[in-house]
């Protein structure tokens, strides 16, 4: 089966203005639509400066970043938009508002100028709102929803852009067990049966083995390793890239890794 | 329903400010008379669209400075307008339109500055440095007007901060006409813009991911919002709290999308002006009262009674 | 000689008495200012700063103009006083400025600014005379209580007579009626209580504004055009219109629609000054030779 590339990142390499050293160093990184990308690594590896940069939001220093064949830095916001559908890691939140109002917004690159929101457009809000099981949340204010919902909702958003591929920013940070879970397998059925590409950044190594078809892992703006999971999540790599002792243990198929304890405080 | 009282509000209020006056004009002379034509008539129009040009712009700048309690003359506009004014009446500058074309490139001029202040560093605008650098430029602003007001004659400068605290009583056609042209561009710049105001609410990242040009934006949303209300200093001097109040009220009524909340905010914005200026030619008639105070007066209770029936609700 | 000091002197006393002024022991003088302060001087004054032009040509008019040693650059009447040297504006004064001339006595408009120029100038051990000008009523007073100060009480008497007999007089029956119109943006008009008003009234006139207590107040056109007076008077230099009149909205006021303006100098209109009653004469000149 021939999957369409969506985001195509090069040997990219990216420096902050005014920053001592290189956020990202020569990372590749393909990701195509019907598949579930992880991207791994610890605090300040990177991660949030690949997804901008594959964004077009900062500009390379070298190498590439295309989106559906063209360069990241030529799309238009709007367009890129109908493409790329994000739920990033924090947003504000001025004004009370509604689910239903917040998911609209996801439509608004469909909208054009001047015109008024559609029938088709409150159609898109609907199954966004199936999709991620919040039908029933639809009129609630905000500021009333628990962290998973509030979760759900904001996926829900990046649903009614009709995306190709949704990135994710660290989701499942404050969630519970449950909302974790279900929001990892929210995903993966999105992209089993939608089509759509998926790519998720996030600390929970162990969830990320057992769902997602790819993983990228960076240190210090550099790709460590890339691939399945059983391929990349080794013992060595693991404690080279999160500085801790780690013993891979097989579960499902996959790799899950489990931190040592300190020898001192462990006889 | 609210739409219907906003409708009947603005009838109103221009009926009002027709009908009320210090001249006896009988009702059926109304149509002939000229004090109805060339006074009442352009005044009852310009604070209508004085009023609306700062709600509006009021609306733009809290959207863009992303906090609700930022006023249209929070960006040192105020400050550069009275400059200005001071300028133009203690330099003696020749002409009738030498006082408000003085104040609006007093305005400009800050505006320019705030906006020089909020690129600096690649801060794109950012709010914090937008407000900071506001009251900076306003207080700099304030300094050299207090420097020049030393220095200069003191009746002629009593009479430009009379000037300056705002007031219709200089209302013609010709200044109507003037906003008539000037004013529809920034309108309809920043009614484009409200779409991706909402989205700028989110913060600009997660504007940016929903398709909002969020560096373009901003500045267009900065230019039109100031020069608004540069034009509405220069015609009508420094009048609070109608860029302040008039967005909150219009919120509380018909939500934050801001397609609706500019319309609305223009309507009522147009409505307390218009309202303020018959109240500040009435209520102690013969006199006049500074049309900035009855707008404060108007403006609080007005809506701290709309708050309390939001949190009751 | 004794004879005449001593006659004197009781003349003085009697006539201070009776204006409630204390004379104190061997000579000296003394006044009460408008500010409640009692200002002697051992003798009378000899170099006089005076800070303002209604002051300035008190002085000229009781005959002590040759004790002036400053005056203020706004102080032009009479042409005599423009020898005497400039001490600036006075607005607030320069107290060095005075206090190079070396005065005696400086006289002062009692406001705020020259209060504290007064206070540093009594530092200094100069004397000061803060008096109130804004009234006709107080131009009979100010006159005296120069006149004490200079030692020319005799001659301020007759200009004294002229002022307060000019200041109880009731007002003229009027024939017109005017506004007296002292910035268009915003409007601003002269009230009740104020030189202006009563020069008018003096003179025959109907202030339209005389209703208005304070002496100057911001009004609306529409007001102006609905009290409809016969005059629009202004204080003026020259008999050009003033920038407003060829306004639309300005016109409706039916004065200055047909340009029925009265140009009343500066120097003799903009200041309660002795030449109240030639002020006065000159207003209604100007409203018989317009009619």
């Amino acid at each position: 089966m021939d999957r369409e590339l969506i985001v195509a990142v090069g040997d990219l390499t990216c420096r902050y203005p005014g920053a001592p050293r290189d956020a990202l160093v020569g990372v590749s990184l393909d990701v195509r639509s019907g598949e579930f990308h992880a991207l791994l690594g610890p605090n300040g590896s990177g991660k949030t400066t690949l997804l901008r940069a594959a964004l077009g939001l900062v500009r390379p220093a070298r190498g590439r970043a295309e989106i559906l064949g063209r360069p990241a830095s030529v799309w238009s916001r709007r367009d890129l938009a109908r493409v790329v559908g994000v739920v990033p890691q924090r947003e504000e939140n001025l004004f009370p508002q509604r689910v239903h109002e917040t998911v609209l917004l996801g439509r608004y690159p469909h909208l054009s100028l001047f015109g008024g929101v559609r029938a088709a457009d409150r159609a898109a809000v609907e199954r966004a709102l199936v999709a991620c099981d919040a039908v029933d949340l639809a009129d609630r204010w905000l500021w009333t929803l628990s962290g998973g919902e509030y979760q759900r909702v904001r996926l829900a958003r990046a649903l009614a852009q009709e995306p190709r591929l949704l990135v994710l920013d660290e989701p499942t940070a404050s969630l519970d067990l449950r909302h974790e879970m279900e929001l990892f397998e929210l995903v993966r059925a999105l992209v089993d049966r939608h089509g759509l590409a998926a790519l998720m950044i996030t600390h929970h190594v162990n969830l990320a083995a057992r769902f997602v078809d790819q993983v990228l892992i960076l240190a210090e703006g550099h790709a460590v390793a890339r691939g399945a999971p059983v391929d990349v999540l080794t013992r060595e790599t693991a404690a080279a890239v999160f500085q801790w002792p780690v013993v891979i243990s097989a579960f499902d198929g996959r790799p899950q890794m489990i931190p040592l304890r300190k020898k001192e405080n462990h006889p | 329903m609210r739409y219907v009282l906003l409708a009947a509000a603005v009838l109103t209020t221009l009926a009002a400010a027709l009908l009320l006056g210090p001249a006896n004009v009988p009702f059926g002379d109304l149509l002939a008379s000229p004090i109805v034509w060339q006074l009442r008539l352009p005044r009852a129009v310009l604070a209508f669209l004085v009023g609306g040009a700062l709600g509006v712009s009021g609306v733009g700048l809290q959207a863009l400075v992303r906090n609700p309690l930022a006023d249209p003359f929070l960006l040192g506009l105020s400050g550069g307008a009275g400059l200005g004014a001071v300028v133009a009446i203690a330099f003696h500058l020749p002409g009738p339109w030498a006082l408000p074309l003085a104040a609006f490139v007093g305005a400009v001029g800050a505006m320019a500055l705030v906006y020089r202040l909020g690129l600096m560093s690649g801060a794109e605008l950012d709010p914090r440095i937008l407000l900071l650098g506001g009251v900076a430029v306003g207080a700099f602003a304030a300094a050299i007007t207090t420097a020049l007001v030393s220095l200069a004659e003191a009746t002629e400068l009593r009479n430009a901060f009379l000037w300056l605290w705002g007031g219709f009583s200089g209302a013609s056609w010709t200044t109507v006409l003037v906003i008539l042209v000037y004013a529809p561009l920034p309108l309809v710049v920043l009614f484009a813009a409200a779409r991706p105001l909402d989205l700028l609410a989110l913060g600009d990242e997660p504007a940016q991911y929903l398709g909002a040009d969020v560096r373009r934006l901003k500045r267009l949303v900065y230019l039109s919002a100031s020069l608004l209300t540069a034009a509405a200093v220069a015609v009508a001097g420094v009048i609070g709290f109608v860029g302040l109040i008039v967005p909150h009220v219009c919120r509380l009524l018909w939500g934050r999308l801001h397609r609706t909340l500019f319309p609305t905010a223009f309507l009522a914005g147009g409505v307390l002006l218009a309202a303020a200026d018959t109240l500040a030619r009435t209520v102690v008639a013969p006199r006049e009262l500074p049309v900035g105070i009855v707008t404060a007066l108007l403006g609080v209770p007005l809506f701290a009674f709309l708050l309390r029936r939001w949190t009751v609700s | 000689m004794q004879r005449t000091h001593l006659a004197g002197f009781v003349a003085l006393t009697i006539t201070a008495c009776a204006r409630g002024e204390h004379v104190p022991v061997r000579g000296g003088i003394a006044v009460t200012d408008d500010a409640g302060r009692r200002v002697t001087l051992a003798a009378p004054a000899r170099r006089i700063v005076s800070l303002l032009p209604s002051f300035t040509e008190i002085l000229f008019a009781i005959g002590a103009g040759d004790r002036l040693v400053g005056r203020t650059t706004w102080c032009d009447y009479p042409p005599e006083a423009l020898a005497v040297p400039s001490v600036g504006d006075g607005m607030p004064p320069s107290v060095e400025a005075v206090a190079a001339r070396r005065p005696d006595l400086v006289v002062l408009y009692r406001a705020g600014p020259n209060v504290t120029a007064a206070a540093q100038l009594e530092r200094l051990g100069i004397r000061t005379v803060l008096l109130d000008l804004n009234l006709l009523e107080q131009l009979g007073p100010a006159a005296r209580r120069l006149g004490v100060l200079t030692g020319h009480s005799r001659a301020a008497d007759s200009l004294v007579h002229v002022l307060d007999n000019l200041a109880s007089q009731p007002a003229a029956p009027s024939t017109r009626s005017l506004a007296f119109i002292v910035w268009d943006n915003p409007p601003i008009v002269i009230g009740a209580g104020s030189y202006l008003d009563r020069l008018a009234a003096l003179a025959g006139a109907r202030n339209v504004f005389h209703d208005v207590g304070a002496p100057s107040a911001q009004v609306s056109i529409e007001t102006i055009a609905a009290r409809d007076p016969d005059f629009v008077a202004l204080l003026s230099d020259s008999a050009v219109p003033p920038r407003y009149a060829m306004r639309p909205e300005w016109r409706v006021v039916r004065a200055v629609r047909d340009a029925r303006f009265l140009f009343l100098p500066g120097q003799l209109f903009g200041r309660p000054g002795p030449r109240a009653a030639e002020a006065i004469r000159e207003l209604r000149r100007r409203l018989e030779a317009a009619r």
